[in-house]
């Protein structure tokens, strides 16, 4: 075991408060520790008005990687409509490295159906529909047991909290699909549609699920609603890194954020934190750092889809902007480390291979370009690669970045253009002698006049 | 001490019941389940992805042609569009499926974590020579699958819908074994 | 006027600006002015997919190239579709597009006429820069009766999708598998059940739908073109004959807002058999003194067949004209003239189905049977009253058997020999809709024009105008010949036909390419 190590930044437990309550997922136990109380609250005291001004006041941000602010997203739902409105809760936890969101479900799933409900009385929507993936059972039972207690306890269904205010919530189970994570490919597949990705406008929180207005929002975010409507908007918005002074769009990255660690650590795992933790305090003091006699050599903060940093890269703060100044970005927050054993082509073929296997098949740049470029990392790992392969790849990924539907396949380029810039010479070790040599010349031709 | 999530332990697998075709959809079996399923959503479309669920646990862990073309009656849908989102998702098998269905996660934290070798071995054992098929005995189908979310406990499989963690070669093989 | 209205809204275009209406889309606006979006996956018709990805133009002020098939006009909108911003995109898509194409472009029958090829010549660079191996997909795979899938070639457009969704609403295709290994499905479950299942070989923009008629048959290169309509029924579809050393080879729809949209049926497609009969009469014959055939020259039978009809006329039994509910305006003209120097009338004859639909096909089969009534010719539809002297005749469902042998005909113009009954002495040869021009009255009251092709049918084939008024030259010496374009002028001014819908051009040379 390595040597404990002092803890350079605290752990904040808000949404992980009930994490180690022994059936925290039983209504009894989560009622006990102030389960619906946030419920009863904005439903006894506030206006939905005043439940959307509060998110708003609180900063949050979007917790599934694309950090939208969430009052902001919640405003732009029509008020006069005749329609049905939903709530689709994005529990579709696909991106690869990322498991938070299971935490929450098959733990603490009272908190995550409170945050629907709030939010279904802030926007005005009866139903909501939380979207699983099909490879949690554990947390679609759970949920299940939950909706169904709480039915019973009067804070699902009609007349909530003996209110007038009526919702139901429905698990639907995915069937193993990453592009259902995308929100639009999410009411696709809601609608028992194939997984294809809408084009926007209109977004859903004009026509959404069934053609009606739809707030579509991960679970974590909507977990944290309960406390910002106990506690206050600027309560939370006081917590993690605030809006930069110098920039008046900046809107910070308040809050506390459930954070990962998986790959190569001594103990991958998952803690809650305030924004602001290095991802070296939380790779080395709770990740317990690089295995034994290992070094680690590459790291993608959140999920698979955002540029890698390198082992000397680290020490920035895990928020939207830091993160995204840093050249990469928070994603969600779940970080997969890769150290010195890892081959980074190889890694790039399993990068590569991932989000061909998913595309969706709508758009031709995605559809061809994945696998194009997974073929391309398969022929250097099999020493075939050329110097004229890296300047392809390169234009493949100008070519397959921002000209499709939605952004799987910018999210397939981001982390293998990393890859390719940062670890070229892994690329060049695998090229035969000739075109070695040619890349020595080509490097010392280019060295005296400083390019690069 | 971080919390793990549960549900990591294995326990004894029934094989599965052979594929039964029935006369129509939904089989008395699962008319309740089904209609229930159906009362949860504004369209009869809505309800395909969890009926194709129920019809593949019915029909022996794959959907038939047959079960494929009761459930686009059932559902007032064309068997095109049926199949169409069979063939999208991965968890939906359009084949005979073997016994037991053997999932191994290929993503990065689990392919770090000694994925390659647990596909190796499960290959072996169920004795195909690629994944997605089904062995010769009958008994395995193995299928390469992507993020299982599972990622602080790789590397991991799923074994009949049970997922199990942290597994060594030696261990995968040991769950096998005690496969029928 | 009030000049003080709010002024037309206007989209730039390529620094232009052009005036749009609610709910237009750039690639609309474009092409209603005769600019040039490449495009696969848009179609008028449809709602648009937006997957191709060549249809990308400039969005003035933004980095990004976007899609102009959906991209809805806005006050202020400026696009550029010539830009070097907009060509890079589209070169890349294309790149795309081919990376898993199998390039058999010279087995392939789109060739010719494939989008792919075109905007390969336009915008590709002519030059492989991988040589990745391609993705095998299924190939050869039948989708209904007619139509063969290949899912190598195809592009994943979904045009053939959606039109099974949005134009037939019978869902018989959809997308199958997904990322590269995405293609068009028909589960063995489900049967090609819309009358309308060709169409998709035309909406393919690529040689990924073929049709099992058509496919292997001809390069497009070597063959003629003429737009023409269908006469499979009365709707009169707009088509485009495609034929080649005396053969019909294809018809496919021609777009007509007023009269078919863009489609066709697939009956009417496949109905141009007979014009390829093995048993067509290609020369006149003549019966000699014992009464076997013998081939001759159009004079030879001009003659003959006016001293038939003459000793007709001596009987003094009413010399009736049969004809084809098919036959031209012209040819009932004429045919009405040739009657009335017999002492009879021109009559018509043609199918009726029973099953029209709400969408093209229509009951009444005679393709110009309109234009007959509004000409006042009788309809006959049974034996008893298809006493007639000379029949004309192209197809066998108009005048069958039973009316051919009751009506004790002396003269026949025939498109097919088996169609000559007992009684003629004297048979011509009779063009198919594919060798004839002329004018058609569809249901709706529409004149249409009929064009031939001379790379159809038996090479010279006198017009049966021409020959009638030969014959009635040489019955009546007092009659005026017309010229088709004569005959035009008279057709225009007729009573009943005056007020139908004619086109308003005149009678043009026919587009006969050689």
């Amino acid at each position: 075991m390595a040597a404990k190590t002092p803890k350079r930044y605290p752990e904040t437990k808000v949404l992980s408060r009930n994490f180690d309550v022994d059936k925290a997922w039983t209504f009894d136990v989560a009622r006990q520790r102030g389960a619906y109380r946030s419920l009863e609250k904005a439903l006894g005291s506030m206006t939905p008005d005043q439940v959307i001004d509060e998110v708003k006041t609180s900063r949050l941000r979007g917790r599934g990687g694309a950090g939208f602010p969430t009052g902001v997203k919640w405003s732009f739902v029509p008020k006069q409509t005749d329609k049905t409105k939903y709530i689709c809760l994005n529990a579709d936890e696909s991106e690869p490295g990322t498991f938070k969101d299971r935490y929450l479900m098959e733990l603490d799933p009272h908190l995550v159906i409170e945050g629907c409900l709030i939010t279904a009385y802030a926007v005005g929507a009866s139903m909501v529909y939380i979207y699983v993936r099909g490879e949690y059972p554990l947390s679609i039972e759970r949920l299940w047991g939950a909706i169904e207690e709480a039915r019973k306890e009067g804070f699902v269904g009609k007349k909530i909290a003996g209110r007038d205010f009526h919702c139901d919530v429905v698990v639907h189970s995915g069937a193993g699909a990453y592009i259902c994570g995308e929100e639009t490919a999410l009411l696709e597949s809601l609608e028992g549609k194939r997984g294809h990705p809408r084009i926007k406008p209109p977004f859903p929180a004009v026509e959404g699920a069934f053609a009606s207005p739809t707030v579509i929002n991960n679970v974590e975010t909507l977990a944290h609603v309960p406390w910002i409507i106990e506690n206050g908007g600027a309560a939370f918005a006081k917590q993690g890194i605030p809006p930069d002074p110098a920039d008046p769009r900046s809107v910070g990255s308040s809050g506390t954020k459930l954070m990962g660690v998986s790959g190569d650590v001594q103990k991958p795992g998952v803690w809650e934190f305030e924004f602001g933790i290095t991802l070296r305090q939380m790779i080395e003091d709770y990740a317990g750092g690089a295995l034994e006699g290992r070094t680690i050599k590459a790291v993608i903060p959140g999920g698979l889809s955002m540029p890698v940093l390198t082992g000397d890269e680290l020490d920035v703060k895990m928020g939207f902007d830091d993160l995204k100044a840093a050249g990469s970005g928070l994603g969600t927050a779940c970080a997969i480390v890769m150290d010195d054993t890892c081959d980074m082509v190889q890694a790039c073929e399993n990068i590569a291979h991932f989000f061909a296997d998913e595309s969706c098949g709508q758009c031709t740049p995605c559809r061809e370009g994945c696998h194009w470029m997974e073929k391309i990392f398969h022929r250097f790992d099999a020493g075939q690669g050329t110097r004229s392969d890296l300047d392809l790849l390169e234009n493949l990924f100008r070519q397959i970045e921002g000209r499709t539907i939605c952004a799987l396949a910018d999210a397939a380029v981001w982390p293998l253009r990393s890859i390719v810039r940062k670890f070229r010479h892994e690329f060049v070790a695998k090229m035969s002698p000739d075109e070695q040599r040619a890349e020595a010349e080509a490097r010392s031709a280019r060295q005296p006049a400083g390019v690069k | 001490m971080n919390p793990r999530a549960p549900a990591a332990e294995p326990k004894d697998v029934a094989p599965r019941a052979p594929a039964v075709v029935p006369a129509s959809f939904p089989p008395a079996e699962l008319k309740a389940t089904c209609e229930k399923i159906l009362a949860r959503y504004p369209t009869k479309m809505a309800a395909l992805l969890p009926i194709l669920h129920e019809a593949q646990a019915f029909g022996g862990g794959w959907v038939s042609p047959e079960l494929e073309a009761g459930v686009a009656a059932y559902l007032d849908l064309s068997p095109a569009h049926v199949h169409g989102v069979l063939t999208f998702y991965s968890m939906y098998n359009t084949k005979p499926a073997g016994r037991h269905e053997l999932w191994v996660c290929r993503t990065l934290s689990c392919w770090r974590r000694g994925a390659p070798e647990l596909r190796a071995k499960a290959l072996d054992k169920a004795g195909c020579t690629r994944t997605g098929e089904v062995g010769e005995d009958g008994r395995f189908l193995v299928k390469d699958m992507e993020c299982l979310g599972l990622c602080e406990q790789a590397p991991a499989i799923w074994l009949d819908g049970v997922a199990h963690a942290n597994v060594t070669p030696e261990g995968l093989e040991q769950l096998m074994d005690g496969c029928e | 006027m009030s000049a003080s209205s709010s002024p037309e809204p206007v989209v730039t275009i390529n620094g232009t600006a052009y005036p749009y209406e609610p709910g237009d889309t750039v690639i609309r606006v474009a092409h209603r002015h005769g600019i040039d979006v490449p495009h696969y996956c848009y179609h008028p018709s449809m709602s648009p997919a937006g997957n191709c990805r060549i249809c990308m133009v400039e969005v003035v002020g933004s980095p990004r190239p976007q899609i102009a098939c959906k991209m809805a006009c806005f006050p202020g909108l400026s696009v550029n579709t010539d830009s070097d911003l907009a060509h890079e995109a589209r070169a890349d898509t294309m790149q795309m597009l081919l990376v898993n194409h199998p390039l058999d472009c010279p087995i392939c029958d789109q060739a010719g006429e494939c989008h792919l090829q075109d905007y390969s010549y336009q915008l590709g660079s002519g030059r492989a820069v991988t040589s990745t191996p391609k993705t095998k997909l299924p190939k050869n795979q039948p989708f209904g009766e007619q139509i063969v899938y290949d899912a190598e070639r195809c592009i994943k457009c979904t045009l053939c999708v959606r039109f099974c969704e949005e134009i037939t609403d019978t869902n018989e295709l959809s997308m199958g598998q997904r990322s590269d290994h995405e293609q068009v499905i028909m589960t063995s479950a489900g049967e090609f059940t819309t009358r309308y299942s060709m169409n998709i070989v035309d909406l393919c923009p690529v040689g990924a739908l073929t049709s099992r008629d058509f496919r292997f048959r001809s390069r497009l290169w070597f063959m003629d073109f003429v737009p023409s309509v269908c006469t499979g029924c009365a709707r009169g579809c707009n088509v485009t004959v495609g034929a080649r050393m005396g053969k019909v080879l294809r018809l496919e729809p021609r777009e007509n807002q007023d009269v078919n949209q863009w489609w066709m049926c697939d009956a009417g497609r496949l109905g141009y058999k007979h014009a390829n009969s093995a048993t067509r009469l290609g020369v006149p014959a003549v019966r000699d003194a014992s009464g076997a055939w013998r081939e001759a020259t159009f004079e030879q039978a001009i003659q003959a067949a006016s001293a038939a009809l003459a000793e007709h006329r001596h009987e003094e039994r009413p010399g009736h004209v049969l004809l084809d509910g098919g036959a031209t305006l012209e040819e009932m003209w004429v045919a009405r003239q040739l009657a009335a120097a017999l002492g009879g009338e021109a009559r018509f004859a043609a199918h009726v189905g029973d099953d029209g639909d709400e969408f093209l096909v229509v009951n009444e089969k005679g393709a110009n049977a309109r234009g007959a009534e509004a000409l006042g010719l009788a309809r006959v539809k049974n034996a008893a009253d298809a006493g007639a002297a000379v029949l004309v005749i192209e197809r066998d469902e108009h005048v069958p058997a039973d009316l051919r042998a009751a009506s004790g005909a002396v003269v026949a113009f025939v498109t097919d020999a088996s169609h000559v009954p007992d009684s003629v002495r004297v048979a011509f040869p009779f063009g198919s809709f594919a060798e004839r021009d002329g004018w058609l009255v569809n249901v709706g009251g529409r004149v249409q024009r009929l064009l031939g092709t001379g790379e159809a049918g038996p090479s010279a084939v006198q017009p049966f105008q021409a020959v009638a008024q030969e014959i009635l030259l040489d019955l009546d010496a007092g009659h005026d010949v017309l010229d088709d374009a004569a005959l035009e002028t008279r057709l225009r001014a007729a009573p009943g036909l005056a007020d139908l819908v004619w086109p308003p051009a005149s009678r043009e040379p026919a587009e006969v390419s050689s």
